[in-house]
């Protein structure tokens, strides 16, 4: 047989696309109007996708080949192009987010000989990551930087803001991104031209395509980071005391934990919280701030007070106007849902009738299954005066049965930190951060509180009372806080504690090797 | 979401001579189910651009297909709606068009070519679909047909795909129906089609089409031609109905005769047409001593690995001969010996498991007496996808271990990218496992709150047995519901229960949706149980759509497909059949829905119980507020748009309010306070304001950050006096909030 002639290959490559989105961000309208535009430049061309359920907001991919040459050109032959990816010969990889664009790169779908990846830099969180009862986020710098570094050009914009400021679908953004690429063998036009056509949205879509188009011509766009609200009042003798008495390095924290604290109660307990921290004014500078960090949460625990005083501040309606897009002369209508219980109300009133109360639930339990669901609008008089009224009983605040509790157990806990403090900065740490574990409303309190006090019982008491090193206890303590916020049910702290207490502890084991 | 998936699948299509729009910047592009279905009319020498199915409908259509029909489900939903949307077209042609009930209904349908010269073609989802419709494609091909039956499959393999991992292959040969798997490419395909017709009546049986999932989604073009109205059809009946032939009949003693006469005559009747009509395809080349014999299916993915190693080019030619089997059942064994002879080897690259065709290659070649060694899963993976990286590796085991002369195998391995190189690099460069992404209910999905409560009413009587099923209430396996103990088909879960409940202290939950309901679910479900006095929970989700397929119409949707309603209802044929407890709760009210779930499981009344969770799919609803609201903002009316927040200054961060809801709108940011380092929840913009986070914060009484906030477009007049009076003092109260603070 004689050789087969094998048709030139070289520069005669299929130009290769693969759009990484989630379902209905419009990938799929994203890869019409490139096929469009390759079509309508006589550019034979193929798109293939795998929709399936993913179209309901999972990952999904959309693959374009298109050979550089218009089928005028060809001569009859048809160019063979293939339905699938292939690690490795990707020119373009088009990521619609931040996350699909690390997928893509952990296929092999951006590789340095090749690939320009066009991708944003926003996050849109799994369920994975937001259901976690800490801060379950994967971490952003490692897909940065692999962006950055795995692909032969990056072109890095944060589409989700550049969509929202001017109102386009974040798909006609990233087209423009894609047409200004270089890499794809279709005129600008051809795409203006196609989404003309389309008629719907076109111009929302043609001012996206134009956005992008400029965002790829040099500059890399990015979102600054949200601002943090520094909360509460100017209260001078206190901000003075701040600067005159504690380490610069935490006078920033302070601050912002004196002005939470007269905002939440008034002066007085500012300076109680002053008070509280004086111990550690010699200490650690990172534990100072640690400790001031979380006292100031827990002073400012959670009640109906605090909740209704957060509802009712002056800026709020403002804000959430803007939320909903109201025009001018629109009206937008806010409803709480609020639906106090037995200890909600407990929580308000003096020890005297909530300890009656609670006394009188423990014998006829059904009046503490009365929560009344409150549908509240703070938008009308006697909704906005209710929750005012409540939020006005915090100069009486001290009177309640819940400030006293939460006071002692304040105390309690700080003198847990001080006397780790006196055996090592590490441990005391450890024993400030398990504050995080106190935290929300309701049920979600209730676990948190329990939750640190078996953490407490276990594991902070043995180690401030045996007298061996502590650092094995600070990573046991480290270790337990990380699996208290593994699952809700305690099923990961129940099996870790389950082993710490075993005869052989690890704990002491692991004390007996460091030291 | 899907709603965006239809108009997105929708590629476009026009209508234009090839001459002419060569080089015409100006065409159409709109995508619209109009323009998709008036790509349907083209004719001899237009170009047809377009996806893959509808490429196979237009196929249809140029077949002389008399009626269509089918059952829905990915990958090819789509093509019921092209189906569907044709209707007018299809009804001047004289073809009948039936969205049937289920798979076994579509292939019964088939029947009418059994004693008709009509061509008929119905389509599904398989292996699932296949599955479904087994009894009725077995008494099909038993008989056999006298017009063309063809059955167009969406093989769900692979990537992308939602069902278990079988092979339609095995169905295809255990009832004598031959089976094609073109090669994935527009011209193909459309020729396949019309082949397939014709195949079928020159051997008398049912042809299978197979499209894999890229295929089938795949966006080219080729050259059309006329349609063909059917001899016979709806507007040209027959005047009398068949006459009574026992021969036709599925029956003994008939069926023993059937069976001899699909080997006897039917196999080598396909055979000989196969051959006749060149359906499989020969690419020579110059290294004679081996050859590829593969699955139609695959061919594009090979031809890009031989361009990419050389060994090929971007046009199809290669230097390793291949044969390309359009038809993968019945073989030709005159076509694999005659391509195996004078061969040291051959690769058979056949995807999926077992290896029907490398078996029967095998034994073709003993029978033969040729010594042609067979390579393919010894070199190949057994099961899994036969992607670009699987196949290349194959290819080059295969060369390494053939060794042809004439080949510089060095240059081969040179020129072979590091696919899975590049990989291993990615994977250094990102060190911890990427969270995973699947599907999961839409921003509003009814069904979601159902599940917010099965969790809180599981925190009070306990775990309990949930027997799931296929539809979108599936994703509640996945985060953060985790529920679901077994899925075992279609409309299945009540059944699949059956020894279940017995054996446990409390009751179980099945899962059903009114798809599932009317596919299956009513009768292997609800009437077994009733029959056998089952003791369960059914909770049916009545959204009024098979929702994961695309929002097709169901016996019970409130419009069918002739603009009313087809008049059946879940709750009426259920009392009919005497469900002693039923219950119809808004699926919304979680509250409502505790309570329910509580009584059903802990109620001392035996016998099934059933709850319907009545909340119309959101997609399907959102896309029908989007027409109704801009009307009314036209006209000056009241619009009222709903949607919820949190105060973060009140979230702590916890986030039991996204595991109890797991909705894409409700989020996280960091928090704006500088003291808490946790994350806390938000509602982004495309929150629909179903009111499940007021709904959840009340039932579980988790916390009182979500708000929902109403904005009203046109209030009146009275409304805006009142607003305004409002406002004022409500300024002045919160100053003097200011002022107190």
């Amino acid at each position: 047989m004689s050789g087969v002639e094998l048709q030139a290959f070289a520069g005669e490559r299929p130009v290769s696309l693969l759009l990484a989105a989630l379902g209905g961000e419009g990938g799929g309208v994203l890869t019409s109007w490139i096929v469009n535009a390759a079509q309508a430049s006589d550019l034979p061309v193929q798109a293939t996708s795998i929709p399936g359920v993913a179209q309901r907001t999972g990952a999904t991919t959309y693959y374009i080949e298109i050979w550089p040459q218009p089928w005028s050109a060809l001569n009859g032959r048809a160019p063979l192009l293939a339905l699938a990816p292939a690690a490795g010969e990707v020119d373009v990889m088009a990521a619609t987010e931040l996350l699909e664009a690390g997928r893509a790169i952990r296929g092999g779908f951006v590789t340095p000989e090749r690939t320009l990846l066009i991708a944003s830099t926003h996050r849109v969180y799994t369920t994975a990551e937001k259901m976690q009862m800490g801060d379950g986020r994967y971490d952003p710098q490692p897909l940065r930087k692999a962006a950055q570094e795995r692909a032969q050009r990056s072109l890095l914009l944060d589409l989700e803001a550049a969509a929202r400021a001017i109102e386009a679908p974040l798909n006609s953004v990233l087209l423009g991104a894609i047409a200004g690429c270089g890499r794809l063998p279709i005129p600008e036009d051809a795409f203006r031209a196609g989404i003309r056509a389309e008629g719907k949205a076109a111009e929302a879509n043609l001012r996206g395509f134009e956005a992008g188009l400029a965002s790829v011509r040099g500059q890399v766009m990015d979102t600054p980071a949200a601002p943090r609200r520094a909360r509460g009042p100017d209260v001078p003798t206190l901000l003075e005391r701040v600067r005159r008495e504690f380490p610069l390095t935490t006078q920033e924290v302070l601050e912002l934990g004196v002005r939470r604290l007269v905002d939440y109660q008034d002066a007085h307990y500012g300076a109680l919280y002053l008070d509280r921290l004086a111990p550690w004014r010699e200490a650690d500078g990172d534990l100072l701030a640690t400790v001031a960090r979380h006292l100031a949460v827990r002073m400012s625990y959670e009640d109906a007070i605090r909740v209704a005083q957060a509802k009712t501040r002056p800026e709020r309606l403002a804000r959430v106007r803007a939320e909903t897009g109201a025009a001018p002369g629109d009206l937008v209508v806010i409803t709480e849902f609020l639906k106090p219980g037995l200890e909600e109300i407990c929580d308000i009133l003096p020890e005297a009738p909530a300890r009656a109360l609670f006394a009188l639930a423990r014998r006829w339990p059904a009046l503490g299954r009365i929560r009344p669901g409150l549908h509240l609008r703070t938008t009308t008089l006697w909704g906005y005066a209710r929750l005012r009224m409540l939020a006005g009983l915090r100069r009486w605040r001290r009177g309640m049965w819940r400030f006293r509790r939460e006071q002692e157990r304040i105390e309690a806990w700080l003198e847990l930190v001080r006397r780790a403090t006196e055996r090592d900065v590490a441990l005391a740490m450890e024993v400030a951060e398990c504050a995080r574990l106190i935290k929300g409303y309701g049920d979600t309190h209730e676990r948190g509180t329990g939750t640190y006090g078996r953490i407490e019982a276990a594991l902070i008491r043995p180690a401030l009372e045996a007298g061996r090193t502590s650092a094995a206890a600070a990573a046991a303590i480290a270790e337990a806080r990380e699996a208290a916020l593994a699952d809700p049910d305690g099923r990961a702290l129940e099996a870790l504690l389950a082993s710490a207490v075993a005869p052989a502890a690890p704990l002491e084991k692991a004390a007996a090797a460091s030291a | 979401m899907a709603g965006a998936a239809r108009t997105v699948q929708r590629s476009a299509a026009y209508r234009g001579r090839l001459d002419e729009c060569k080089g015409d910047n100006g065409v159409s592009a709109e995508r619209s189910f109009k323009k998709e279905v008036e790509s349907l009319r083209l004719g001899a020498g237009d170009v047809f651009y377009g996806e893959g199915i509808v490429a196979v409908t237009k196929a249809l259509l140029q077949s002389g297909v008399a009626y269509v029909g089918g059952y829905q489900g990915a990958p090819v939903s789509h093509m019921i709606d092209v189906l569907v949307d044709a209707e007018d077209l299809m009804a001047d042609m004289g073809i009948h068009v039936e969205t049937c009930a289920n798979e076994a209904a579509a292939a019964a349908m088939l029947g009418a070519s059994i004693n008709y010269p009509l061509r008929g073609a119905v389509s599904w989802k398989s292996i699932v679909g296949t599955n479904v419709a087994a009894d009725a494609l077995s008494n099909l091909a038993s008989p056999g047909v006298k017009g063309g039956a063809l059955v167009i499959v969406g093989e769900d393999y692979g990537e992308g795909a939602s069902v278990i991992q079988e092979r339609t292959h095995a169905m295809a040969m255990k009832s004598g129906l031959w089976l094609l798997d073109p090669r994935p490419d527009l011209p193909n395909i459309v020729s396949m089609v019309e082949r397939g017709f014709e195949l079928s009546e020159a051997s008398h049986a049912p042809v299978m089409m197979m499209l894999r999932v890229r295929a089938c989604h795949v966006q080219g073009r080729f050259l059309a031609k006329d349609n063909v109205p059917p001899p016979v059809s709806t507007r040209n009946r027959l005047a009398d109905p068949a006459t009574f032939e026992y021969a036709r009949l599925a029956h003994p003693p008939v069926s023993f005769a059937h069976e001899r006469l699909k080997v006897d005559e039917r196999l080598p009747a396909a055979q000989a047409f196969i051959t006749e009509h060149g359906l499989n395809e020969r690419t020579e080349g110059d290294l004679p001593a081996v050859g590829i014999i593969l699955q139609g299916g695959l061919h594009n993915t090979l031809a890009r690995r031989l361009s990419v190693l050389g060994l090929g080019d971007a046009f199809g030619a290669s230097r390793l001969p291949l044969l390309v089997l359009n038809v993968v059942h019945p073989l030709v064994p005159g076509e694999i010996t005659e391509f195996c002879r004078d061969k040291q080897a051959v690769l058979v690259l056949e995807e999926g498991n077992p290896e029907y065709i490398e078996h029967q290659v095998n034994v073709m070649l003993r029978k033969a007496d040729l010594g042609t060694r067979v390579h393919g899963k010894d070199l190949l993976p057994p099961a899994g996808e036969y992607t670009a990286a699987v196949i290349q590796q194959g290819l080059l085991a295969f060369l390494e271990a053939t060794r042809p002369a004439d080949l510089d195998l060095a240059a081969v391995r040179a020129a072979a990218p590091s696919g899975p190189g590049a990989q291993a690099d990615a994977a250094d460069a990102l060190p911890a496992t990427l969270p995973p992404r699947p599907p999961q209910f839409c921003t509003g999905c009814p069904e979601r709150p159902v599940f917010s409560a099965i969790k809180l009413i599981e925190r009070e009587v306990g775990k309990v047995h949930i027997s799931a099923d296929i539809g979108c209430h599936a994703f509640a396996t996945f985060e953060p519901f985790s529920l679901g103990n077994s899925i075992l088909g279609y409309g299945m879960s009540l059944a699949s229960a059956a020894a279940v409940a017995p054996f446990q202290q409390r009751r179980s939950i099945s899962v059903m949706g009114d798809g599932g309901f009317w596919h299956n679910g009513l009768t292997t479900g609800v009437i077994s149980t009733l029959l056998n006095d089952g003791d369960s929970v059914l909770v049916i989700m009545e959204n009024g759509y098979t929702s994961a397929t695309g929002q097709q119409v169901i016996p019970s949707s409130a419009m069918g497909r002739h603009g009313r309603s087809p008049g059946m209802h879940i709750e009426t044929t259920l009392r009919a059949l005497g469900v002693p407890w039923l219950k119809r709760v808004r699926s919304y009210s979680v509250s409502t829905m505790v309570d329910t779930l509580r009584e059903a499981l802990t109620t001392p009344e035996r016998g099934l119980k059933v709850i319907i969770a009545d909340g119309e799919c959101q997609l399907a609803r959102q896309r029908r507020l989007r027409g109704e609201v801009a009307g009314q903002l036209a006209r000056g009316q009241r619009v009222v748009t709903p949607r919820f927040g949190v105060d973060d200054e009140v979230c702590t961060g916890d986030h039991s309010c996204i595991r109890l809801s797991g909705c894409p709108s409700l989020t996280v940011k960091p928090s704006p306070d500088p003291l808490r380092r946790d994350p806390v929840a938000t509602v982004d913009p495309s929150c629909v304001g179903c009111g499940l986070c007021g709904e959840v914060a009340h039932a579980a009484a988790l916390c009182p950050a979500f708000y929902q906030a109403e904005r009203v477009r046109n209030p009146r007049p009275l409304e805006r006096v009142l607003h305004g009076l409002r406002s004022t003092a409500l300024r002045w109260m919160r100053n003097g909030a200011a002022g107190a603070a």
